[in-house]
């Protein structure tokens, strides 16, 4: 009887913990190493290993003009994105840091971006930048052709990205800003430090953490994208809005290409695994 | 204060220059919002003249995106996967978080070790293996597919575990003596002191699987099977030329989670303040 109690007793922590460790191992650890795995073996359409392919399944992503396209494409868009987004929030929250009688207005504006979904502004955008005759064109009296021409869709996926990270940046950034030691930046005002010295010198320096945090995620988001331009442009006109998850997108559920799939998807771990792994040291080191 | 007296014309300049800077900024920002709203009264021939307001307004188009065959379904779908999906998640993640705060056994740090490495690997990148599992499983066009992959979240188990942990053990010693089982602790105790965050975990859920696109398009062939984020750009309206019924449905879509969003934020603010 005791022997049985004491059997309940040790094995009850492990039925704690069975069903996150069994979704783990289901959703993530086994696919993650499968994918890894069969990324240097052969195999075939209906997922039979034929064999051992070593690097061959890297050297057939890497000879596929479309892929290398896209990685060119991606890059660009990581260019384009992550400085327009990480300045553009960093402006919203820097002009609504300090809590007045109106400012909670813009800052519910700012804000407002979580609420809507993915697929709902990419299809509001889908409508507002249609091509020649569009309401942007109308509204800047532009004559540009937005996502019917290549450098316009590129553009118009650029700002979607930026409304959808837009949200979520701003709160974190502005209320970065609000948990700052207001003491220590009156100290350096009383001492002569004032407007754009006092921004740069002082209050941005105090939150670089949070940057850096925002940063980090419009870089994952950047290197990630493939959603929006699904609905949005499916990678068009002319493949020239083709990232690297798009292609991935294309080539496993459209195409059937193991090869690349198992390929492409061991190469997206291993930088995610890096750059998660550079982010906690750094973050280990700040107290 | 004596600055604000003495103030000179350059610093009026600035001052203006950053209110037209915010307002601009202000206005780009509500814009897609504010022309969905605007534009879910068009006419087919307000969206081919490029309008901003309608002088007709038509409530019809409301009418017409609810009484699409698959409307109703895509909505049922969503609120059914994302509420399931948050219940489940939460019990889960609130058992895992417990067995790590309040027990000892062999192999906890290495188990909790593997637990945190999912952190790494993003879903992106095994699509699809997964799509291959839920398929085996026979999951495809099923809730339980649409789920299977947001039902545990290591971020939100480290999260729980932090709030768990601050509420010290003494809770926990009371209870084992006065003979109280771990599920009566965690329900009695640890989720009533912990309500904050538990709620967090819940409404995170409930809007990323809400709001999920690419994963329950992948799960879901059958127009009856898919969640309104995925169903939403398959209505067909603007390929007819309906244009106006899409945005309706966009609308009805985006103002609970507007309304969740002004509630919330408040409490959000708060949680990330720290003074």
């Amino acid at each position: 009887m005791k022997n049985a109690s004491n059997l309940i007793h040790r094995t009850k922590p492990y039925l704690f913990v069975a069903p996150a460790v069994l979704l783990a191992a289901l959703f993530c650890w086994f696919p993650a190493l499968k994918g890894f795995l069969e990324s240097f073996l052969t195999v075939n359409q209906a997922g039979k290993v034929l064999g051992f392919a070593g690097l061959g399944n890297y050297r057939i992503l890497f000879s596929d003009k479309a892929f290398l396209s896209s990685l060119k494409i991606t890059g660009l868009f990581i260019v384009l994105f992550v400085p327009a987004n990480t300045f553009l929030t960093l402006l919203a929250a820097s002009l609504t840091r300090r809590k007045s009688r109106h400012s909670s207005v813009p800052e519910y504006i700012f804000f407002s971006p979580v609420a809507i979904s993915l697929s709902a502004y990419s299809l509001l955008f889908k409508e507002l930048f249609r091509g020649k005759s569009s309401v942007i064109n109308r509204i800047l009296g532009l004559n540009s052709g937005w996502i019917t021409e290549p450098a316009g869709a590129m553009v118009t996926v650029v700002i979607l990205g930026v409304f959808l990270d837009f949200g979520i940046d701003y709160i974190l950034l502005m209320c970065a800003f609000r948990s700052t030691d207001r003491n220590v930046i009156e100290a350096a005002r009383m001492d002569g430090a004032g407007g754009w010295r006092l921004f740069f010198d002082m209050e941005l320096p105090l939150i670089r953490e949070t940057v850096l945090v925002t940063v980090f995620l419009a870089l994952k988001d950047a290197i990630l994208i493939s959603a929006p331009i699904i609905i949005l442009t499916e990678g068009g006109p002319f493949r020239s809005t083709e990232t690297i998850m798009f292609y991935y997108y294309v080539e496993a559920f459209k195409s059937g290409n193991r090869a690349v799939q198992n390929s492409l998807a061991s190469l997206v771990l291993s930088l995610a695994a890096c750059a998660m792994a550079v982010y906690n040291i750094r973050r280990r080191r700040q107290p | 204060m004596r600055k604000r007296v003495q103030r000179r014309p350059f610093d009026t300049f600035k001052y203006i220059l950053r209110k037209v800077i915010l307002l601009l900024l202000a206005v780009i920002v509500a814009f897609p919002l504010l022309y969905m709203f605007s534009s879910s009264f068009f006419s087919p021939k307000d969206f081919n003249n490029l309008r901003l307001f309608t002088v007709t307004p038509r409530w019809s188009n409301y009418a017409k995106a609810l009484g699409h065959g698959y409307f109703g379904s895509f909505i049922f779908n969503s609120i059914g996967t994302s509420v399931l999906a948050a219940l489940i998640r939460t019990c889960v993640v609130v058992l895992a978080a417990f067995a790590f705060t309040h027990l000892r056994f062999k192999g906890k740090n290495l188990i909790l070790g593997a637990l945190v490495l999912t952190l790494f690997v993003p879903q992106e990148a095994i699509l699809y293996q997964n799509y291959k599992t839920v398929a085996t499983l026979g999951m495809l066009n099923t809730w339980a597919g649409i789920i299977a992959t947001s039902l545990f979240s290591a971020a939100q188990m480290l999260l729980l575990m932090g709030s768990f942990v601050s509420h010290g053990m003494q809770a926990y010693d009371a209870a084992r003596i006065d003979g109280a089982s771990d599920i009566r602790y965690i329900w009695d105790v640890l989720l009533p002191l912990s309500g904050p965050a538990v709620l967090t975990v819940m409404i995170q859920t409930l809007i990323t699987t809400f709001n999920n696109y690419l994963w329950p398009l992948l799960v879901t062939n059958r127009p009856r099977s898919r969640t309104i984020q995925v169903g939403i750009t398959m209505l067909g309206f603007s390929e007819s030329g309906e244009t106006g019924a899409q945005m309706a449905a966009l609308v009805m879509v985006t103002v609970p989670f507007l309304v969740i969003m002004a509630l919330a934020k408040k409490r959000i603010e708060t949680a990330l303040i720290s003074k």
